[in-house]
């Protein structure tokens, strides 16, 4: 019964006074119980039982849809960036404002001063006029991205700091503070707009025929450019494919009104089948009638002076009506008789809110009305006087309201409980009884980002006696677009509780990325539609009817300021298996279940996405999918390929009966599961089986084909509306630099006769090489020495340790290796006795020859033959370069550091030579490297290593002392880290092929730098040959600080 | 502290809420209401690390999947979520540990496999790991296990975190015990009215310590219980089983005095129940006529539709004066007025003109 009042209420303090500012921490009500109560039990414990506050479950409400569907097809709407405005770019708005209304910026001034200003160029200059060309120039040249040092006018700074007090009509302080002003208010504006309080959405439901299997009724919505159309459409929700329940409006074309002023809210209620509809614009409100049979009519219009706030319909009495408007007036409109003024105040109720914002309510009795602002609310009764009231609500610690909390709407739930209203602020929804003012029956922390101003309330049917389903409260948010869904029960018998956490629904901006990908700019546009602000929510409820395997459903619809329509299907999942991740025995799918006309089936599908919930336990064959049910009305299944070709939409500019979808009556039905899912479709469950409430989250990663068609139509005429009457952006012109001449060949006239005789005849071999499917070898190409390439600076003139060892680790493991076994003293004695042979040898040849003496020393060292056969014996190199092939040595010790110089000399010629083998280009790197290798004993190249050698003992006395046993332990872990796979190898083998080659005539200095400028071309352009690996590019790579290293020697012992 | 607020997102609106009585006369023409928006839960911080930074993501996923109810998504990032405590760079981390503890909870709520020494082990660490969270958690903690019909367990509970004291003590501590003492004392209640029946049901030998013991609840419960009353709030399940406990001891007067306290303090909310609990109570014990209807008359002016204005127009016609007929009729079409009430006109307009 209607009139009871509960029996016993939750405990709490009543603590009065201004909130406390309590610290939270976003997380709402989650996880608590808030209090409990007992239910009298009689005699023992077990008998005795709780109920708390906050329920743990409420029912379970599944999206049949990962995705909202548009209801009608995009139309022209105002092109708005629905990002708000940042007041700290006043700079840049000041320029915007300047651009835009030059006119009002600075129409005064340049009367006064416009013919005195000359802005020709120079030679037309007046003595009189003050020449303004130079700024002319200087502003032309602002179009484009430039620096401001670089291209500075004197002129223009010095007219500015004459000219900037002067010229425009407003002061820019004063400009700029007002212009801020507007910024910071369009963005509250925009954060959040309390004049859409309460929506331009309302559903009106027809009554219910016997077992009416759709749910009828009108909708009425803001169409137009500028949502200043009233239209009533009459829609149906059907279970058109058994599972999924679309909008569709039936018949007949909308009839709308135009009115003079944006929508902002509409207000319905019907009694006895008819029902009377007012509507809020800023400064108008109208009231409509009409019922199922009746065309609506308009009634009545008044004007209000203040921007109206808010209008209501009285559920009591039809055609009674409170308007509530910024002067803080509400008056009670009777239509046709006029208007009374029931309430009226200057200043906010209970605290100054700064706020002019009004609102008012029916309540239980028809002449008690609720007048709310943004502190609180009062029940005001109509008969007695203006400014009186008691509270029902107020902005306290009696709610446990937070600090900087607000009123933001205020509903009274007539349909769910004649004494309840419902609430809401910035942080909460409260359930407050009339009967019970000040302490609300129930708190319930929405948890949205943005305040709710819009909320659609479904009352819960109370069928069975025993579990009478919750009660729906819908919260619509503006800007953020959610949509939360609570559920609460109880406040008859029972004291109210909440059911279940809330529930966030689906946003339209949150679409795209369930849909197929779009072309960027498409997206943009797409995305930029879907994220307007949401301007009205209401709900399609549907009840489950009678017959069987149809379960209630409820259809929630959202208004955006596009003008765009998107719903959503929620399904009621009786199960309330939410997250049901283990699925128990009995729950297993039945195999052929009976079918049941019209019941929703379900098949199995293996799992479109892997971030479901159910990953964890579920099996392929557990996950179910949704596919529509009854086979025997099944349509012809329309492959998607034909869903694209047909041009199935309805054209753009034909009338209003096309631009809604007919795609469930045309037959775009979901399509029969592909033909590799047959064995799963065979598994069909039915209704109750636990196993289909977790399909139904399945459900949230696939999207059906209809909803996807749908969808695309509607982005196609998005796109077209949108290329039609977009203009042009404009596009930053780039700063030019002419850059001709710039580039060009040095003295190309300077080549003479003979180089082009060259070119050809390597034009001309590179064409018989080419034909005969030969490589081209340097042999005959010769071209003139190249332009000499300053050379890469590496090892001498870094002479610590560190580089050195760097620079010795770029030639290889083995050099590396030698130079530690160098540093650590490790090749001491064969160094002691090759100085000992050295010096025996000296003292030999001073005896034969004295006069030599006088040369330098290191000419006399590399010069002497027999000392490098010295060497060579120790180092195996000789023998290698008598066969003309240079194999790795074994025993690394016995190398000394300049015969590793030398030898990754030669080694580094194989680099040079694979990577031309791989790529047939014309380069002397070959012919260098055969010179190198002729030259090898030649003076200049010996006298590279008796030059390091004399280097090397300077860096090596402080370590010699350390015990030999240790060092090699050393060195074994530094060579165990340093890792160069095979790359030794490498170079011997190509060194193989390579030395068949026959020696060219050699240019050795000239060569070099070349090999260097080819091998660092090389580096980069392996990715040209697959064969070429990374090894063999790294050589290449290191090409030059090793062909340098010996080069500057060369110069250096020169 | 201030990172972890600006963190938390939990700025404070020093908006002038107490109502500066001196500006309330100002009018309030052109003025737009600047309305503090909900700060976001996850707000980058300067001062922020990698660490915070995959936390807040976390916490973000978290909400999430909460709010969409994919409890087995939010599940499982929970389980990397505690990690924050773990954060040495913020000095109290007790929002952190509501928020682990309510978030967990809820989740372990819609978890399937969810046992009660989950719940447990939940409770139990968020309890002990700070003081400030000891009370709350430990009366959610006892919720939990009435609602789960284990008495016993939560009488435990509520009877340890009766005994526990850390520093100085806030108002809303203070609140928090004095709930927690009136929690233990209904469930002393139910264990008391347990024993009644059982004795009721036998008189054995026992039926004497039986009764001293059944004494000994009452005297537990009585002092709290009592204790609470003083304190405005709604109390309906307190004050009913402290009047059942008095009546069955005898103790009318006692009763009387909290009912009527419970009624018509003005420090207290204005609760139809309290009422109507007076009314009851008077009815029981064969009160005179005028003062049902005192009482009444009270209820009328507060909730005018309330359903015993039946009985109070009935006691008004038998009483047989002229001038409460007139009432009587008054509050029957009041009632009317009601839409309620109409629905059920006739039938209701009959039963009282007989």
């Amino acid at each position: 019964m209607d009139y009871h009042f509960p029996l016993q209420l939750f405990p709490s303090f009543y603590n009065c006074g201004p909130p406390d500012s309590v610290l939270k921490n976003g997380t709402g009500s989650w996880g608590s119980y808030d209090g409990v109560l007992p239910q009298t039990g009689s005699g023992s414990l077990s008998s005795w039982a709780f109920t708390s506050r906050h329920q743990v479950r409420g029912e379970t409400w599944c999206h049949t849809e990962p995705v909202l569907v548009p209801f009608l097809f995009p139309k022209n709407a105002f092109h708005r960036h629905f990002t708000p405005p940042d007041p700290l770019d006043c700079i840049e708005h000041m320029q915007n404002f300047f651009m835009d209304h030059c006119q009002d910026a600075f129409g005064c001034m340049s009367d006064i001063l416009g013919e005195n200003f000359n802005f020709r160029s120079r030679g037309t200059e007046k003595h009189r006029h003050v020449s303004v060309w130079r700024v002319k120039r200087f502003l032309k040249l602002l179009n484009y991205k430039i620096c401001f040092r670089t291209h500075k006018s004197s002129a223009m700074s010095s007219y500015c700091r004459m000219l900037s007090n002067v010229v425009p009509d407003i002061p820019p302080p004063l400009l700029g503070s007002l212009l801020y002003e507007e910024l910071a208010e369009q963005r509250d504006h925009m954060l959040f707009c309390e004049g859409d309080t309460g929506g331009a959405l309302a559903f009106v439901p027809f009554a219910e025929r016997g077992k009416n299997v759709h749910q009828r009724g009108c909708l009425l919505y803001p169409g137009g450019q500028g949502l200043d159309r009233l239209k009533f459409r009459k829609v149906d929700l059907q279970h058109c494919n058994g599972s999924v329940s679309c909008v569709d409006a039936s018949n007949s074309s909308p009839v709308s009104f135009q009115l003079k002023a944006p929508i902002r809210q509409i207000s319905c209620t019907s009694l006895f089948n008819d029902c009377c509809v007012a509507v809020r614009s800023d400064h108008f409100c109208g009231v409509w009638r009409f019922s199922e049979t009746d065309e609506p009519r308009l009634l009545q219009v008044v004007n209000t002076n203040k921007p109206a706030t808010c209008v209501s319909v009285s559920p009591h009495v039809l055609g009674e009506i409170l308007v509530a408007s910024e002067s803080g007036a509400a008056n009670l409109w009777t239509v046709g008789k006029g208007m009374q003024k029931v309430r009226m105040e200057d200043s906010n109720l209970y605290f100054n809110a700064k706020s002019s914002w009004r609102w008012c309510e029916f309540s239980a009795h028809p002449r008690v009305m609720l007048y709310a602002d943004r502190t609180g609310v009062e029940l005001t009764d109509i008969r007695v006087s203006l400014c009186s009231g008691h509270t029902l609500f107020r902005i306290s610690n009696t709610s446990e309201c937070r600090s900087g909390e607000r009123l933001i709407l205020s509903r009274y739930l007539g349909d769910v409980h004649p004494f309840h209203h419902l609430i809401t602020t910035q942080y909460s929804a409260y359930i407050m009884d009339e009967r019970f003012p000040c302490v609300p029956m129930l708190k319930y922390d929405h948890m949205m980002q943005s305040p709710p101003i819009f909320c659609h309330v479904i009352p819960g049917s109370a069928t069975s006696a025993s579990t009478s389903s919750t009660n729906k409260v819908l919260l619509g948010s503006h800007s953020s677009q959610e949509v939360t869904l609570l559920q609460y029960s109880g406040g008859k018998v029972g004291a109210c509780s909440s059911r279940g956490p809330p529930q966030a629904l689906l946003r339209p901006r949150e679409s795209l990325k369930h849909l197929s990908v779009q072309i960027p700019h498409r997206r943009d546009a797409a995305a930029n539609r879907l994220s307007a602000p949401v301007a009205g929510l209401t709900c399609i409820p549907k009840k489950a009817g009678s017959i069987p395997g149809r379960r209630e459903c409820m259809c929630v619809l959202q208004l955006t300021e596009a003008g765009d329509i998107f719903y959503q299907v929620l399904e009621h999942n009786p199960t309330g298996l939410v997250t049901s991740g283990a699925p128990s025995a009995d729950s297993k799918p039945r195999q052929a279940a009976t079918e049941l006309p019209g019941s929703t089936r379900l098949t199995a599908e293996p799992p479109a996405d892997s971030q479901v919930v159910v990953s964890e336990t579920s099996s392929d064959e557990d996950v179910i999918g949704l596919t529509q049910g009854v086979s025997a009305r099944m349509v012809v299944a329309e492959t998607p390929e034909r869903d694209q070709r047909q041009p199935s939409r309805p054209s753009v500019s034909s009338s209003e009966e096309s631009e809604r979808f007919r795609d469930c009556r045309s037959g775009l039905q979901p399509r029969e599961s592909q033909s590799d899912e047959d064995v799963n479709n065979e598994k069909v469950v039915d209704d109750e089986g636990a196993g289909s409430s977790r399909s139904l989250l399945q459900t949230s990663g696939k999207l059906s084909s209809s909803v996807s068609v749908k969808w695309k139509h509607w982005l196609q005429i998005l796109v077209e509306r949108n290329g039609k009457k977009k203009p042009r952006p404009r596009r930053l012109q780039h700063f030019q630099i002419f850059s001709k001449g710039l580039l060009r060949l040095p003295d190309s006239e300077a080549r003479g006769a003979p180089e082009k005789e060259i070119m050809e005849k390597l034009r001309e071999e590179l064409k018989s090489c080419m034909s005969g499917r030969s490589l081209l070898v340097q042999r005959s190409v010769s071209l003139t020495a190249p332009d000499p390439v300053p050379l890469h600076q590496v090892s001498t003139s870094w002479t610590d340790t560190l580089s050195h060892r760097l620079t010795v680790a770029w030639q290889g493991e083995k050099a590396w290796q030698a130079w530690w076994e160098d540093q650590l003293g490790m090749n001491e004695k064969t160094k002691m006795a090759a100085l000992r042979r050295k010096r025996r040898r000296e003292k030999e040849a001073k005896r034969a020859a004295g006069h030599r003496l006088e040369l330098s020393g290191s000419f006399t060292s590399a010069s002497d033959q027999s000392e490098l056969d010295i060497f060579s014996s120790s180092t195996g190199w000789t023998t290698a370069s008598s066969q003309g092939l240079w194999s790795n040595t074994e025993d690394g010790e016995a190398l000394s550091q300049s015969a590793e110089v030398l030898e990754h000399e030669n080694q580094r010629a194989p680099t040079a030579s694979t990577i031309q083998t791989d790529i047939p280009v014309p380069t002397p790197t070959a012919q260098s490297v055969q010179s190198n290798k002729n030259d090898q004993q030649s003076p200049s190249r010996l006298s590279t290593f008796s030059l390091t050698q004399t280097q090397t003992p300077d860096r090596t006395p402080a370590r010699q002392r350390r015990s030999k046993r240790t060092v090699e332990d050393y060195l074994s872990t530094l060579t165990s880290t340093q890792d160069y796979p095979s790359q030794a190898d490498s170079y011997f083998l190509e060194n193989d092929s390579f030395t068949d080659t026959p020696p060219p005539p050699a240019l050795l200095h000239s060569s070099q730098p070349l090999r260097v400028s080819m091998s660092r071309v090389a580096g980069p352009s392996s990715g040209l040959s697959q064969s070429l690996t990374s090894s063999q590019c790294s050589q290449g790579w290191r090409g030059p600080s090793q062909s340098s290293q010996p080069k500057k020697k060369s110069r250096m012992g020169f | 502290m201030d990172d972890l607020e600006e963190h938390l997102g939990l700025h404070k609106h020093l908006v002038d809420d107490d109502g500066d009585s001196s500006d309330n006369s100002s009018t309030l023409r052109g003025k737009k209401l600047r309305l503090p928006l909900v700060q976001p839960m996850f707000v980058e911080t300067k001062k922020e690390t990698g660490f915070t930074q995959s936390c807040r993501m976390c916490l973000e996923q978290i909400r999430e999947a909460m709010l969409h109810h994919r409890w087995q998504e939010a599940a499982e990032y929970m389980a990397c979520y505690p990690q924050i405590l773990e954060d040495k760079a913020c000095y109290t981390t007790k929002q952190y540990k509501e928020l682990i503890w309510r978030a967990s909870t809820e989740i372990l709520h819609h978890h399937p496999k969810s046992t009660i020494e989950d719940y447990n082990i939940i409770y139990e660490r968020l309890k002990h790991s700070g003081f400030k969270l000891y009370l709350k958690v430990s009366l959610e903690h006892s919720f939990h296990l009435m609602l789960q019909g284990k008495f016993e367990d939560a009488k435990q509970h509520l009877a340890a975190a009766e005994s526990w004291r850390y520093g100085k003590e806030s108002s809303a501590q203070i609140q928090r015990t004095k709930l927690i003492q009136a929690y233990r004392s209904l469930l002393d209640f139910i264990i008391w009215s347990e024993k009644k029946v059982v004795l009721s049901n036998n008189n054995t030998v026992d039926a004497l310590s039986e009764n001293q013991s059944m004494h000994n609840y009452f005297r537990q419960a009585s002092v709290n219980l009592k204790g609470i009353l003083s304190n405005p709030g709604v109390w309906d399940p307190f004050i009913l089983s402290y009047v059942e406990m008095l009546e069955f001891y005898e103790d009318y007067e006692e009763a009387l005095k909290v009912l009527n306290d419970y009624a018509f303090d003005n420090s207290f909310p204005p609760n139809p129940n309290a009422h109507v609990y007076l009314y009851k109570y008077l009815q029981r014990h064969g009160a005179p006529q005028k003062k049902l209807i005192h009482v009444l008359k009270n209820l009328q002016l507060l909730v005018p539709s309330h359903e015993l204005m039946l009985e109070y127009t009935s006691l008004l016609l038998q009483s047989e004066k002229q001038k409460n007929t007139q009432k009587a009729l008054g509050i029957v079409l009041e009632m009317l007025d009601f839409a309620c009430w109409r629905n059920n006109l006739d039938r209701r307009l009959g039963e009282h003109h007989q």
